[in-house]
């Protein structure tokens, strides 16, 4: 229930800065929308209430048309802000189970809902026209994503050890070299993994830290690693292990690979 | 006569014990999941005397507090739904350890919940909000192991269930159904936090029951595994429920028509081998949902007579407001029935076990049905008393419109394909009921009506009592042969929790959880507008019987 009441509380901070950028904004679209023709905010608004209703107005979320849903609140005629709505709708409410549509959902589909969303508090909208900036991949390189994050393949999907693009989990550091091709992929030294022994068995470790009291560290005997604590002192450590990238690679091919390198390019570079 | 119903009660108990005595083990309290203690010190004699003792806040309202806790050895463990953990002094509340989990710092899928922690092999087992499985060790409250089984931010899923521990492993299954994802129960060595096995609750290509899925949409029929399952360790199964199929209303994507039962293993109980994982038996109790009707409840393990035949039984009760009593060795079919008053979406099962004359939702225009997605009960858990032979079940007399909206799957995003709206049933307001069932023939014994939904779970005791809490804040004891009204506490916040009892020192507790929130709360204000003003709340409240008066 706070959940839900929280979702309600328009946010009444607002800032020189933001409502300067609203202004320029309402100036963008009056200037816009008065070539076309009159019902250029009424077309916003129409395919905002078409995107509502796919994004919003679902099972546990809210109501149609604005209405009260099953168990998130009403939005229409609230006397919601502006400011309030775009926030909300685009960084959604951290903690909560509000999503940041900004990252789920095309930019014209945002801009759109955003007006919907305050014609329904009784505000002209005030949006941008859609202008879809979202940075579309070659095929290669969505593909590639498409492979990296594979959850079809389980934990043998690339991201199970690597973050990348805010998804996936960090258990390697960050990637900042790509390899040339992927001869050069499948053939990536390790040098930091190690053979740690305690509990008396020895397994590949990727350590992480080692502290006065306790060392922590990835076992990666099978995916998914583990991050273990081990309290100082109970743990040996020796140079090299019998963990190899090619290994946990394998299941790619060499096609699959080079479509991964493709998105690791388009993402990663300038 | 007490005794005497005790000697008979007896001779079950030698057969079967899924009751509970000084400590509170496991989430259902035994594996078994009959949420039931055999503590007697504070019994119906007695009850009016009971008075709260100690009085613990966890600070986090978020969501409500929804957590069973687990009590060993004198400690009290409590989990919230910011995957916060606590460790307690049971006799005097006198914090041992708090392990500080990081707070969200973005969407969690459906907000994050919490119902539990699991305790064994020196460790807290904690499943968090953004899908970790973190083993917290039971004396310092340091880390010693963590391990993602997924990424939120990608499968749209979160982890609500409490994990359930079996022998060297521990199991755990996922929320994230009504998204565009595939679910499965996950079993994690205790002692490493290595994977032994994942269980796809939806077969891939090649496996049977694949053939039950239209082209790619097994890869997003969801099938999660949000609550907690059970153990016989004489079978060595591991049985667990399974939730909706996704999209949850748009059945056209994802229906082929071929193979036997729809979509599996959605809407389904399975039973898993322990070791392995691998399915034994599955009973599809929903073929084909298109109604969002899970099927992950708790699943309440029971040796019961059927037409003169002692048979191990699972009874299991669906969203859809029927109870199910399987064989649960062989997973056959023994009876059916429904809970709720109010069920209009079929015209009952037939002597297998199979819902005809279903009604299904429509594209374009709102179709009323009973119960509606919050389920003829939610997810709070039902409670068997050996010494009565009655299963108590917490009810929910609520409808729904509902209407599909046909969508394309997107990983991770809300996938309902329909829109939903929670409304009175046609004769009279909502509400709810806590019902005393015989589990195999269905019978009901008695019936406590309350205006709003019941939406704790009920815990039984040897003292012939049962306790769980209301939506306002009320804690009270119900005489378990006749649902007579014996005691109860104003707690401060509405009840959403599971309520546990303990013997420390000789000394019987009860401790219930108190704290208003979770997405069936947030359903309220449109039923009930007065519960708009509902507060949230986290506190465990534990009583006692004054010194002196045992």
């Amino acid at each position: 229930m706070t959940a839900v009441d929280a979702t309600l509380s328009p946010n009444r901070q607002s800032g020189r800065r933001r409502r300067s950028v609203v202004r320029v904004m309402q100036t963008w679209i009056s200037l816009l929308c008065l070539l076309p023709a009159l019902a250029c905010g009424q077309d916003v608004i129409a395919r905002g209430a078409e995107a509502f209703g796919k994004s919003c107005a679902t099972g546990y979320c809210h109501g149609p048309q604005g209405g009260s849903g099953s168990t998130a609140p009403r939005l229409a005629a609230r006397g919601f802000t502006e400011e309030y709505i775009s926030q909300t709708v685009r960084r959604g409410i951290p903690g909560t189970r509000m999503p940041a549509f900004e990252a789920v959902i095309p930019r014209a589909e945002l801009i759109a809902v955003i007006a919907y969303v305050e014609s329904l508090n009784g505000i002209t909208p005030s949006m941008p026209p859609a202008r879809d900036t979202e940075k579309k991949l070659p095929q290669e390189a969505a593909d590639g994503r498409e492979l990296f994050f594979d959850s079809v393949r389980g934990f043998n999907r690339c991201a199970t050890c690597h973050e990348v693009d805010h998804r996936g989990t960090p258990v390697a550091a960050p990637i900042l070299k790509i390899p040339a091709d992927v001869a050069a992929l499948r053939q990536i030294a390790t040098p930091e993994i190690e053979t740690a022994s305690a509990d008396g068995e020895s397994f590949p470790a990727l350590v992480i830290s080692k502290g006065k009291n306790q060392m922590k560290l990835y076992d990666l005997t099978a995916p998914p690693p583990v991050l273990r604590t081990f309290p100082s002192g109970s743990v040996t450590l020796k140079q090299g292990g019998n963990w190899r990238h090619s290994g946990v690679i394998a299941a790619y091919s060499d096609q699959e690979l080079g479509a991964i390198l493709a998105y690791l390019r388009a993402v990663t570079g300038p | 006569m007490r005794t005497l119903l005790f000697l008979l009660c007896a001779g079950l108990a030698v057969a079967q014990d899924g009751a509970v005595r000084a400590d509170w083990p496991y989430h259902g309290g035994s594996q078994l999941a009959w949420r039931y203690s055999s503590l007697d010190q504070i019994n119906r004699a007695n009850v009016a005397k009971l008075a709260p003792v100690w009085i613990f806040q966890t600070g986090d309202y978020e969501m409500g507090l929804q957590s069973t806790p687990i009590v060993l050895d004198g400690k009290l463990y409590l989990s919230t739904s910011r995957s916060q953990v606590f460790a307690l002094d049971a006799a005097s509340g006198r914090l041992i350890w708090q392990f500080k989990y990081p707070l969200p710092r973005v969407t969690v899928p459906y907000g994050p919940q919490n119902r539990g922690i699991a305790v064994g092999g020196g460790y807290v087992l904690l499943a968090t909000y953004d899908d970790n499985l973190i083993a917290i060790d039971q004396n310092t409250g340091q880390e010693t192991w963590r391990v993602a089984l997924d990424d939120m931010r990608q499968c749209g899923c979160t982890i609500t269930g409490a994990p359930l521990i079996v022998k060297d492993k521990v199991i755990v299954g996922g929320a994230g159904g009504d998204s565009a994802h595939r679910g499965y129960l996950t079993a994690v060595y205790i002692k490493t936090g290595r994977v032994a096995w994942r269980f796809y609750t939806i077969p891939g290509p090649g496996e049977k029951g694949h053939e039950t899925w239209k082209g790619d949409s097994w890869k997003f029929g969801g099938g999660a595994t949000w609550m907690t399952g059970s153990f016989d360790s004489s079978l060595n199964l591991v049985y667990w429920g399974i939730g909706n199929a996704a999209a949850d209303n748009d059945a056209q994507g994802r229906f082929s028509g071929e193979g036997e039962g729809a979509n599996l293993y959605t809407a389904s109980v399975v039973a898993l081998d322990a070791d392995t994982g691998k399915l034994k038996w599955y009973h599809q109790e929903v073929p084909k949902d298109v109604w969002d009707f899970d099927s992950s409840y708790e699943c309440v393990l029971l040796d019961r007579e059927v037409r003169g035949q002692m048979r191990k039984l699972l009874v299991h009760i669906n969203k859809g407001g029927y109870a199910f009593v399987l064989d649960r060795v062989t997973g056959e079919y023994v009876n059916g029935f429904p809970i709720v008053d109010n069920h209009n979406w079929t015209t009952g099962l037939t002597e297998d076990g199979k819902f005809v004359g279903r009604v299904e939702p429509v594209e374009g225009k709102p179709t009323l049905f009973c119960p509606s997605p919050l389920g003829g009960k939610s997810w709070n858990e039902t409670a068997y008393s050996p010494r009565t032979g009655f299963l108590y079940t917490p009810t929910a007399e609520v409808c729904g419109e509902e209407t599909v909206v046909h969508e394309d799957p997107h990983e991770g995003r809300n996938f309902i394909g329909g829109t939903w709206k929670f409304t009175n049933p046609p004769n009279g307001p909502a509400h709810s009921h806590l019902d005393a069932y015989d589990p195999v023939t269905g019978k009901r014994q008695w019936s406590y009506p309350y205006k709003y939904l019941l939406l704790a779970s009920i815990l039984a005791t040897g003292g012939d009592l049962l306790f769980t809490g209301d939506p306002e804040g009320s804690f009270f004891a119900l005489d378990a042969g006749s649902g007579t009204k014996l005691w109860s506490f104003q707690t401060g916040s509405g009840h959403r929790g599971s309520a546990v009892t303990y013997m420390v020192n000789g000394r019987q507790y009860v401790a219930t959880p108190s704290g208003w929130g979770s997405l069936a709360a947030g359903a309220f204000p449109d039923l009930w507008p007065e519960t708009s003003s509902f507060r949230g709340g986290s506190t465990l409240t534990v009583f006692a019987l004054p010194e002196g008066t045992r």
